[in-house]
């Protein structure tokens, strides 16, 4: 054993990897969690192998608002399709803006916050009446205007990766809309971070102020950035459910959130068809908690005190 | 003599924080007067010597630790290493050198480490951001090292230890490490045993002596304890409100005395056999702000001795033995 | 609270107390068997390092231990009247008013929203029963037995400086009159000028009040001039106890030895760094036998074995197996 610590390797990355992925996958929350998450993933990446190909009116199989059955789990919608069909395929969609929004929020919300609060004075000043105007500016006002604009300048029916277009419109409003969130709470615990009697060793030790932010700061800001990335990316699939809610979705390719506004259109409420809004809500639950069991087990493998000591 | 062999000069230093007023006086620029934390300090540290900085808090010795290792930016007077001036050096280049050369000790080792890095991380920290090494050997090589001086031995048994992992002595030892493996020439020690169980305290300052013995180390050695600063320092520098008051050899402040101030300083002192002491009564009161000094000697409305001149006219240091200065009225007779 | 022997008996009697932390699983010991007396007036010192105990102890018999500490031995009596410290209910007619506190941190220990003369009173109305213009009226008397002037009573513990601050601490713990008062390191923080201004504070407010003293400390050098007895404290239990002037002068237990030699004393003009080796026990693993014996430099081999008692040594007590006991009877006094 002293042996092995001995020639423990400066700044071993392969080595402190494998030591991160052996505690993080201990975890019961992080094991749940990844579970869930693959779980979606694979749905989502092969929905024709498992549910055939995307549903229309036109090629609708079942009744009109039918309950789960053995034909369809999940029962139809209001032109019957199928909605476990429906859910399978909006998977692809909603995680992918999900994703792609939460990446964006806490890339631009975390180095944001992080100059901010290590910087201070002008640059705090600046940052944070930009990061101000975000936060009040709501979400919806801004999607509404930019998403059309966009739509408008650059064609509705360009395609990149498969994916139309308007997506990526929504999957950057949706991000540059949530970083705000981010920003102030990452700068708030960087100014406390700031102030540990470590950063001014570093300083002392002559470390750079990048390497101070992200070998001393960023790592101290974990838990609060995993913790908030949970939440954008809840957020994420709802504020993608009230764009879809307002048309600037794509109705021809489903996200739970369009099959979420598409349910309470329908009315699926009042005639008791639980299973059409219950369908997609649980989806977005299930991938919203599996975030934040994730963020959860980063924080305690991140944080060495609550490391159990062997 | 002592001139030429100097590694550090600070002459006239001035650290001045301005006061934050109220939003009326913000909005209107006006000037609310500052903090005078450190007023017009001399002081020099000889190659491999040993200089204590005593005062109470609120005397401004730990801001004079954090202009040295350039923490802090003084406001006036000069700071000097090696004879070249280092008072307004910002560029990243210089600065790297003078930090491989002036390194600090902190006075609460757990807040001076990240509690994230490992031991090896800390200590190889400043080897690897001043680009002292090339590779890992090299690099494992110095960190063992570094260690093995502050006393953790075996070295190796400690690299994969988090700071919650080691006892308080421990941790101070691993700060005093990441210090050492630069090699510096000059450490500031800000309180570096204050915070440490009694028993552990003689094993620290037994580290910080043994690098003066063979590295020939100098070391700034700032406390608030008169009779620890005895034990350590070659020379002691008492400071009273940012101001020197006094300063001489270890033995000269210790035994003789020639600051009131310093004289309080020593009765106040509880000692193992000691009865109470005779001579000067005990002080009353408690230090002003460095917002509103006083005119004249600083000290005037606490000393048992003032007089009328103390009280309009600032004492200049005297001579008042070989290398010992007081800055007193009563110290030029 | 008819007391036969009011000359005789102590005014606090500790028998075998031990305290235990953490309630579920392995409890750990945090004091073990410690015993002592304390006269009406005496002033004690419970020296140690950090995990020795000495606060535990000191809280324990306050009445304050935290919520996941358990008393699981031993007996308090208080002018010949058993205290059910063990007892958090029955505890609390008896907290604060015959054994009070002044804490470390008097920062923290202050409500920053209150002003100081409420806060002063708040102690009276509780436990005394004052009216609060009766208890306004004590607290201002208070602060001019500490030595603050009446007029600095409206200020709010930020506006006042650190050794002002100690100072009301001890005017709240003077509040209901107790008969002992417990220093919980009440110098630790302080300058060494105002440090010395306190220590005199407490050594006049002794002689005024005839309080009994309890100083928890790290600092031996604190002791010699504001102590009448010193109890050496070492991972849970009592290793020496005796009277200043002969600890300081012909310590027996080589950990006080140790601990003496390690303080500078510029008096003796030696320069001489004497470290103990080693790191003072934690809880967890406290070596087997006497606790001290990894950094004892005239260990034994029974050392390692058997705790050694704490048993009369001269005019004190010792637990070493260096001076063991010279008769056989132990210290603890029979009832």
């Amino acid at each position: 054993m002293t042996e092995n610590i001995v020639k423990y390797p400066p700044r071993g990355r392969t080595r402190a990897v494998k030591r991160f992925l052996g505690q993080f996958l201990r975890d019961r929350g992080a094991q749940v969690g990844l579970v869930c998450l693959v779980f979606f993933l694979i749905v989502a990446a092969m929905p024709n192998m498992l549910v055939g190909p995307l549903q229309t009116a036109i090629n609708a199989t079942g009744d009109f608002l039918a309950p789960p059955s053995g034909q369809h789990l999940l029962g139809t919608d209001e032109v019957g399709r199928d909605v476990l069909n429906l859910i399978v395929h909006g998977a692809r969609i909603s995680l992918t803006i999900a994703l792609l929004a939460t990446v964006i929020s806490l890339v631009v919300g975390s180095t944001v916050g992080m100059a901010s609060g290590y910087f201070g004075g002008w640059v705090d000043t600046w940052l944070m009446r930009i990061t101000d105007f975000f936060f009040v500016m709501p979400s919806f006002v801004l999607a509404l205007i930019i998403t059309p604009v966009v739509l408008e300048v650059m064609g509705r029916s360009g395609y990149i990766l498969g994916f139309r277009l308007s997506l990526f419109v929504i999957i950057t409003v949706i991000g540059m809309t949530s970083w705000s969130f981010v920003a102030r709470i990452v700068r708030s615990q960087t100014l406390s971070i700031k102030e540990r009697t470590f950063i001014d060793r570093a300083r002392v030790v002559g470390s750079s102020n990048l390497s101070i932010m992200v070998r001393h700061i960023l790592p101290n800001l974990v838990p609060q950035i995993a913790a908030n990335g949970a939440l954008v990316v809840a957020g994420a699939i709802y504020i993608e459910t009230s764009l879809s809610f307002l048309g600037l979705g794509d109705p021809l390719q489903p996200s739970w959130g369009t099959l979420l506004s598409l349910a309470q259109r329908a009315g699926a409420a009042s005639a008791g068809a639980w299973w059409y809004l219950g369908a997609p809500g649980v989806c977005a639950l299930m991938v919203s908690l599996s975030f934040v069991l994730i963020g959860n087990a980063l924080d305690d493998t991140f944080n060495p005190r609550r490391r159990a000591i062997p | 003599m002592r001139d030429s062999s100097d590694i550090l000069r600070l002459e006239n230093l001035q650290v001045h924080f301005p006061i934050q007023g109220g939003l009326f006086d913000r909005m209107l620029g006006r000037p609310c007067g500052a903090v005078r934390a450190v007023d017009g300090l001399d002081l020099n540290v000889g190659r491999g010597e040993i200089v204590a900085l005593v005062g109470e808090s609120g005397s401004g010795k730990s801001t004079v630790g954090r202009v040295i290792t350039k923490l802090s930016q003084p406001t006036g007077g000069r700071l000097l290493f090696e004879g070249r001036d280092m008072t307004s050096q910002r560029s990243s280049s210089a600065l790297r050198s003078y930090r491989h050369h002036v390194q600090m000790i902190f006075q609460d080792a757990y807040q001076a480490l990240n509690p994230r890095h490992t031991t090896f991380d800390i200590v190889a920290e400043p080897l690897r951001s001043l680009r002292l090494v090339d590779n890992d050997a090299q690099l494992s090589e110095r960190v063992s090292e570094a260690l093995a001086a502050a006393g953790l031995n075996p070295p190796g048994d400690f690299f994969a230890r988090f700071p919650h992992e080691l006892s308080g002595g421990q941790r101070q030892r691993v700060v005093i490490a990441g210090a050492l493996a630069v090699k510096p020439e000059l450490i500031v020690a800000d309180e570096p045993v204050s915070m440490l169980d009694v028993s552990i305290r003689a094993q620290i300052l037994q580290v910080l002596v043994d690098l003066r013995d063979r590295h020939n180390m100098a070391l700034l050695f700032i406390t608030h304890d008169l009779p620890l600063a005895w034990l350590i320092a070659d020379r002691i520098a008492v400071l009273y409100l940012g101001k020197l008051v006094e300063i001489g050899s270890a033995d000269d402040i210790t035994f003789k005395p020639r600051h009131p101030y310093t004289v309080a300083l020593l009765n106040a002192t509880p000692q193992i056999g000691g009865a109470a002491r005779p001579g000067v009564p005990a002080l009353q009161g408690e230090v002003p702000s460095a917002a509103r000094l006083p005119n004249g000697c600083r000290f005037h409305p606490r000393c048992p001795l003032a007089f009328d001149r103390c009280k309009v006219e600032e004492p200049p240091a005297i001579e008042v033995g070989p290398h010992h200065m007081s800055a007193c009225w009563l110290a030029e007779r | 609270m008819t007391n036969s022997f009011p000359d005789k008996e102590p005014l606090l009697r500790v028998d075998g107390l031990s305290v235990d932390y953490g309630l579920k699983g392995d409890p750990l010991r945090a004091i073990d068997g410690v015993s002592f007396e304390l006269r009406t007036g005496e002033a004690v010192a419970l020296v140690g390092e950090s995990g020795s105990g000495k606060t535990t102890t000191a809280m324990a018999i306050a009445g304050l231990l935290s919520p996941n500490a358990r008393v699981s031995g031993g007996q308090v009596h208080y002018r010949g009247q058993r205290l059910p410290i063990d007892d958090d209910a029955a505890m609390r007619p008896h907290r604060w008013s015959e054994t009070s506190v002044v804490f470390q941190g008097a920062m923290n220990a202050l409500n920053p929203v209150h002003r100081i003369t409420k806060q002063i009173a708040e102690p009276c109305i509780l436990k005394l029963g004052m009216t609060r213009g009766e208890a306004t009226a004590r607290a201002i008397e208070l602060l001019e037995l500490v030595g603050i002037p009446a007029d600095r009573g409206v200020a709010y513990p930020h506006e006042l400086s650190g050794g002002m601050r100690q100072r009301v601490m001890i005017a709240m713990a003077l509040a209901c009159r107790p008969s002992i008062i417990v220093g919980d390191e009440p110098t630790t923080a302080l300058d060494v000028i105002t440090q010395a201004q306190i220590l005199k504070l407490l050594r006049d407010l002794r002689s005024q009040l005839n309080l009994a003293l309890i100083l928890i400390t790290h600092d031996l050098s604190v002791v010699a001039e504001s102590c009448d007895r010193v109890m050496i404290m070492y991972s849970g239990r009592v290793v020496e106890d005796g009277t200043v002037a002969e600890i300081f002068a012909e310590p027996k237990h080589p950990y006080t030895k140790l601990l003496i030699a390690s303080i500078p004393n510029p008096a003796n003009g030696k320069k001489m760094i004497r470290p103990i080796p080693g790191d003072p026990p934690n809880l967890v693993n406290r070596p087997s036998g006497c606790a001290f014996h990894p950094r004892c430099p005239s260990t034994m081999s029974v050392c390692t074995t058997e705790v050694p008692r704490l048993g009369r040594f001269g005019h004190g007590r010792v637990a070493c197996h260096l001076h063991p006991p010279l008769q056989e009877n132990m210290v603890t006094v029979h009832a």
